[in-house]
Order: C-alpha cells, then structure tokens, then sequence
C-alpha cells in the first residue's frame, strides 16, 4: 500500500471531542507516521489510506481547535495548514470537517469558517446515533445545501460510512461552496453572522426536541442529585457494593479453593513422589490457589464499577462527592480514579488524566495506593479471619469496612497536607462535569468489561504470580539437605537451611519489632513485588510444620497459622501481630507496576520513588507503633 | 435579531451571572468574563448559546446544547447571561 506518492492530500479539522483522531484512526489504520511541524513542537500526524477509486491519499491529522483565529500553538497549525502559510507543508487539495452531530450548535462554528476560506470541504457528520438518541432530528440534504459541501453521516467509533466518506473525496474534487451566510466585517461581526445562520440551520436540519419539559433524567436527578435523597442513594449503593464484594463472594470462593485443594490432593496422589511432584502440588496449585480465589471479588467490584459509569450514576456520585473532596482540597472529579482504586491503583491512576487541575491530579495519583486495592483482599480476610476466628461474618464485614476506612482517612488526610505543599496551578480549574443521560446499560457492553477485567487478572495471575510462585518454591525447596542430615528427616529443618530460610533469617530482625517471624517477614518482602503473592508466600513456607500429619496436610492457611510458635513456643499470630499486619498492608506500596505507571503519569521518577518509600516507610513505622503499643494492651 | 438589539441596549440586569440567575428558566450567554474563559468556550459556553439552568447549588446544573453539566458556582460566576 506504500507504494508510489500520494495522489491527493487531505487535511482533518474539527474541535476537540468531535471524533477526528477516531475517524483518523479507523481511515489510516496501522499506517501512520508522526512528525513535528518545523518551528513548532506541535505533532503532525499523518497516514495514508485509498479511496475505493484507487486514488491514493495522503490524510493529515490537524490539532483539534475551536476556531481559525488562533490562540494556542496548535490552533495556529491548523491555521497555516488550511491557508497553505504552514512551512515544508503543501496545501491541502481538500478538507475533512468533522463535526459532532450531537452538538452541532458548537462545533458547526468552525466549519463554516473551514469553508469560508474557499477551498474544497467535505462534512463529516459524526456521531449521529448518538444525536439521534438525544432526540435529535438530523437532515443531511438540507444541511448540506444549505452549507453548499457534501455531508457525509458517519459513526467514526463503529466504522460506520467510512465507504461513503472515502467515496466523497474521489475525483473530481467538490467544488468550494460559495458560502450563504455573510462573510464580511471584523471577527466580531463575522462570529455573529455565523452564530445567526447556524442558528438558522440547526432550525431546519437538525431539530432539538427542547421544549422545557423534564426528562426521566431530569427528574431521577431531582431525587439523586438532592441534599438528603442523594446521599442516602449513594450512601446506600455503596454499602451494597461492599456487601456484595464481602458476602456473596464467599459462595463462589469456597467454590474455587475447595476445586483447588481437590485438585492438589489429586495431583499429589496421581504422580509419583519427587521434585515434580512437590512443584507441582505445593508451588504451583497452592501459590495459585491463593490468588485466584479472589477473581470471584474481583469481578464483582469491576461489575459495579462498570454498572455505575455505564449507567450514568458515577458522574452524579462525583457531583454529590465534590463537597467532602473540597474539604481535602481536592475536587469530585477525584471521586472516581480513588473509587476505581479500589478494584485496582493501575486504573485509577490512569483515571486521573480527566482531571484538569495537575495540582489536583498529582494528590490524586499520589494518594491513590492507600484505597484498599482488590489485591490486598486476600491478606485482609485471612488476618482478619485469623483475627476473630469466632466472630460472625457481620462483624468481621464491619471489621473490613474499618481497615477500608483507615486507609481512606489516612488518604484524604495526607492529601490535605499535601495540598499545601506542591505548586499551585498557574490558572485555576473550578469542578465542571457532562452529566450523561441515565440509560439502562448494555449486557454486552458490561459482560466484555468484565471479561476483560478477569481476564487481565488470570494473566497476571497466569505470568507474573505464577513465575513468583515457582520461584518461591525454588526457594524453599533448595538446597536439598543432604541424605543422612538431621533436616533430611525434619522438614521444617530442611525449609530453615534453605535458601528462604537463610533469607528470612537476614531480614527477621528488621521486622521483628513488627512481630513478625523470618516466614512472614519472606512473605512481607516478597509481596512487594505482588500483593498477592503474600498469602501465595505463606502458605508455600507453612504447609510445613512439625504439628501437621499426613491426614491434615489441607487444613485451611489459617488454621496453620494459629498454631505456628517462636522457638520459644509463644504463639506468633497474636492479635497485635495481626493487627501491624493488617496494618502495614494498609498503607505499603506493595505494587511495583503502580509505581511504573505512577512514574509516567507524572513523567517523573522523583514522585513515583517518593511516593514507593515514603508510603513503605510510612506503613513500617505504623505497623510498628500498632504492634508495640498492641502487645501492652492487649496480654 | 432580536438578540442583536439586547446587546446594545446596555441595562443593569445586563450583568447578571449564570450563578445569580433563577433556576428553571432559559438564559442566553451574553459574555464570559474571568480566568476560565476558554475552558468554558471548550465545554460549550459560547456567546449566543442557550443555557437552561436546572438548579442552584455549590454546583449547579444545567443543560445547555443537550448536555446536561454540574457547574461550579466559581464558573457560573464567569458567564454573563440574559434571559432569553
């Protein structure tokens, strides 16, 4: 296809949001080149596509902008281009308008300036299911006398009349509309003439049924978006979230770790004895065990999120939340890349990009890791189990909403103490959000969320956790004691000789002021690489203790736990053991590819770091203080 | 071109804000005056666009263009309206 010149040169305006890097990307596909225009460090996008005539073309993708009269950089590269004022850069044989037809009282402003510039346009009508659904009755033909070009209906997002649109740019050229409305005065006598002859038109070809009346919209904001109603609704759908995530998870999760344990015993009784065997049982089926028991939470917490955007609830949830963000001097766009973090950081941090205060922006990314993300779950409910083994399962729900909440105060808190100390922005942003029309949404679109979430997550699972798990086993496993050594008969021996062992022992006195063992403290480092990991980590090094028989080799983690003792034959999981866990994994950045993405999105390692040991420090020196003053009050 | 003649004639109510005027009724943007003026223009608020406000509020709605928005009194304090 990148064979011979170019035949024709067409040029893509719109404004911003009207779809034309869409349209730009499903025209050109994967041929594609990006350049800077010389003197300016504006990107000059371009790419190459044939119309079904065979004429060859050569598409520029122009910066979006809202008008010819030019005021940023960008703008005034539109500007040149159009005008053919642009240096090394030919003038376009014709120009793409693309406009939103949803909208297209605004964005019909700079087509009528594209065109009245006298060259060759073709009006790319974006969007129009979506105008349709607002109620929109759009008439092509009139609009395109009207304007004097051709008018092509698209939908850019579903590749639909992309046909036609190429068909449109064949030769012979359209030729350049002589334009009806009055071109002449100064700008601001021009703006007006336009802002007339739009009005005039929309009349006609693009009918808005507004005639006051409220819309179930309207009136379900009435009661969503009111002081008491709303946030007794939000209060509301966020306690069933949580319920949800917390209760009825639990069916499918008993599901998941008894197939798993069958699966192990299976395994083990299937193969012969030997290293394999080990592998395969302890490494890999119960490090894996460990995590994919939370893809049933995991999943439902996506659900909800994916439920709340698809229907148009989240934007009412940041409005309503915009209060008590202003307090911590943040605002209700913040609302969802913190709630998106507690499925997971990665996407809430990536949310924060539709925040347009970088002052805003950065507290938000840097406070992001202290919601409790869906990879801290399995550490939480097993020291929480651990931790009141009798309790009902309404009261260590309670106790989950309180470690949430700790992690949640602490957040907004330093957020308040940061906000004193980064820069200001240069102008300020004051909170403005598009309120989408409530709709019921789609199965199909909320299924292949989903899917993507859980299958993102089995990756993760399948790669990253799954490599850790075998190298944890590795570890724990090797150096094989000798033959006739006493370890060789003693397996709790053998795991303190080996390479894990020798580990733990280093690094136990950093965190036996915790009051954790060299086992947790293992685990503890190696979650840093991944959360998950933890639990993976202890239940690989625990499955061997001298107090377990055969028979009672797939006792549940927590039971093994409560029976591990110090040399001394004190117990190790006490409660203030547990609690400078919970603790710790509260506030620890545990979670290498946050600080990788939190390092681009702030396009600074200075941040990403900060934040990696700072919140690491913080979280060592709170598990520290919980376990000391814990183990007096609590003998 | 009724929207012509009610420019020139310059009256008291001709200062009015999008945040000082009454909920529930059609409002014409006359001016944007203040630091976020271009935001605002990108998000729809042009001179001679027709805005309904909704409600009153730290962050009121309204619906302008067949979007509905949350605006931050702060913003609304920047567009100057008529009653259209």
């Amino acid at each position: 296809m990148s064979t011979g010149s170019p035949q024709l040169l067409v040029a893509l305006v719109g404004n911003p949001n009207a779809g034309k890097t869409t349209l730009f990307n499903s025209l050109t596909g994967q041929n594609q080149k990006v350049g800077n225009y010389s003197g300016v460090t504006v990107s000059r996008k371009s790419g190459e596509f044939r119309t079904p005539h065979g004429v060859k073309v050569e598409l520029i993708d122009l910066p979006g902008c809202y008008s010819l009269e030019p005021q940023s950089a960008d703008e005034k590269v539109t500007h040149d281009v159009l005008c053919g004022e642009q240096d090394e850069q030919a003038k376009p044989d014709l120009t793409i308008c693309v406009v939103d037809a949803s909208a297209l009282e605004r964005h019909l402003h700079l087509a009528l300036e594209v065109i009245a510039l006298g060259h060759p346009v073709v009006l790319a009508l974006n969007m129009v299911d979506l105008a349709e659904a607002q109620g929109i009755h759009l008439d092509p033909t009139i609009l395109s006398e009207e304007l004097g070009v051709p008018i092509v209906p698209i939908q850019a997002n579903k590749h639909k009349g992309l046909i036609e649109l190429k068909q449109a740019l064949g030769t012979p050229l359209p030729r350049p509309a002589s334009p009806k409305w009055n071109t002449r005065g100064n700008a601001d006598e021009r703006q007006q003439q336009r802002t007339k002859f739009i009005k005039e038109i929309c009349n006609e070809a693009a009918r808005r049924e507004d005639d006051g009346t409220l819309t179930l919209t309207d009136r379900l904001d009435s009661f969503l978006l009111a002081p008491v109603t709303g946030w007794i609704t939000l209060i509301a759908v966020m306690y069933a979230v949580f319920w949800t995530i917390f209760s009825l998870s639990s069916y499918p999760m008993d599901f998941i770790e008894g197939s798993f344990a069958s699966l192990g015993d299976w395994v083990a009784s299937a193969m012969p004895e030997g290293d394999l065997n080990d592998l395969l049982v302890e490494g890999i089926i119960g490090g894996l065990s460990g995590t994919l028991v939370f893809l049933p939470q995991i999943v439902i917490l996506f659900f909800f999120i994916a439920l709340m955007e698809a229907s148009g609830y989240m934007a009412r949830a940041a409005i309503l939340m915009d209060r008590v963000m202003n307090l911590v001097g943040l605002s209700g766009k913040s609302f969802l890349p913190l709630l998106s973090s507690h499925a997971c950081a990665i996407p809430g941090v990536m949310a924060t990009r539709t925040i347009d205060s970088a002052k805003e922006r950065l507290i938000t990314i840097l406070i992001a890791p202290w919601m409790s993300c869906s990879a801290r779950l399995p550490v939480y409910t097993l020291l929480i189990t651990m931790l009141l083994p009798l309790a009902s399962s309404f009261t260590q729900a309670m106790v989950m909403l309180a470690v949430y909440f700790t992690g949640i105060i602490t957040a907004l808190i330093a957020a308040r103490i940061l906000k004193g100390r980064i820069a200001e922005d240069e102008t300020p942003s004051h909170f403005m959000l598009e309120l989408p029309p409530y709709r019921l949404p789609q199965p199909g679109y909320l299924a292949r969320h989903i899917v993507d979430r859980a299958y993102a997550f089995l990756k993760r699972a399948g790669s990253i956790i799954l490599a850790l798990c075998i190298i944890l086993w590795a570890l724990e496993t090797y150096p094989k004691p000798a033959e006739d050594s006493p370890a060789a008969e003693n397996a709790s021996l053998a795991l303190e000789q080996s390479y894990m062992g020798q580990i733990g022992h280093v690094i136990e006195p950093v965190f036996k002021p915790l009051g954790y063992d060299w086992r947790t403290s293992t685990a503890v480092v190696m979650s840093f690489a991944a959360r998950e990991v933890f639990k993976s980590s202890l239940q690989v090094t625990y499955n061997v203790s001298e107090e377990l028989d055969e028979g009672q080799a797939d006792t549940l983690l927590h039971e093994k736990l409560a029976k591990a003792t110090w040399p001394d034959g004190s117990k190790i999981y006490t409660p203030a053991t547990l609690l400078s866990l919970l603790v710790f994994f509260i506030y620890a950045l545990q979670c290498l590819p946050t600080s990788a993405v939190v390092a681009r999105e702030t396009n600074s390692y200075k941040w990403a770091i900060g934040q990696l040991v700072g919140m690491s420090a913080f979280a060592y020196v709170a598990a520290l203080v919980v376990f000391q003053v814990a183990s007096i009050f609590l003998k | 071109m009724k929207f012509f003649r009610s420019k020139q004639q310059a009256s008291a109510c001709d200062k009015m804000t999008l945040s000082q005027a009454r909920p529930g009724r059609l409002f014409r943007v006359k001016a944007l005056e203040g630091t976020c003026c271009s935001r605002l223009r990108q998000m729809g608020f042009c001179e001679a666009m027709e805005v309904r406000k909704l409600s009153d509020g730290q962050n009121m709605l309204c619906t302008l263009c067949g979007t509905k928005l949350a605006l931050n009194r702060k913003l609304a304090d920047q567009i100057l309206v008529t009653p259209a």
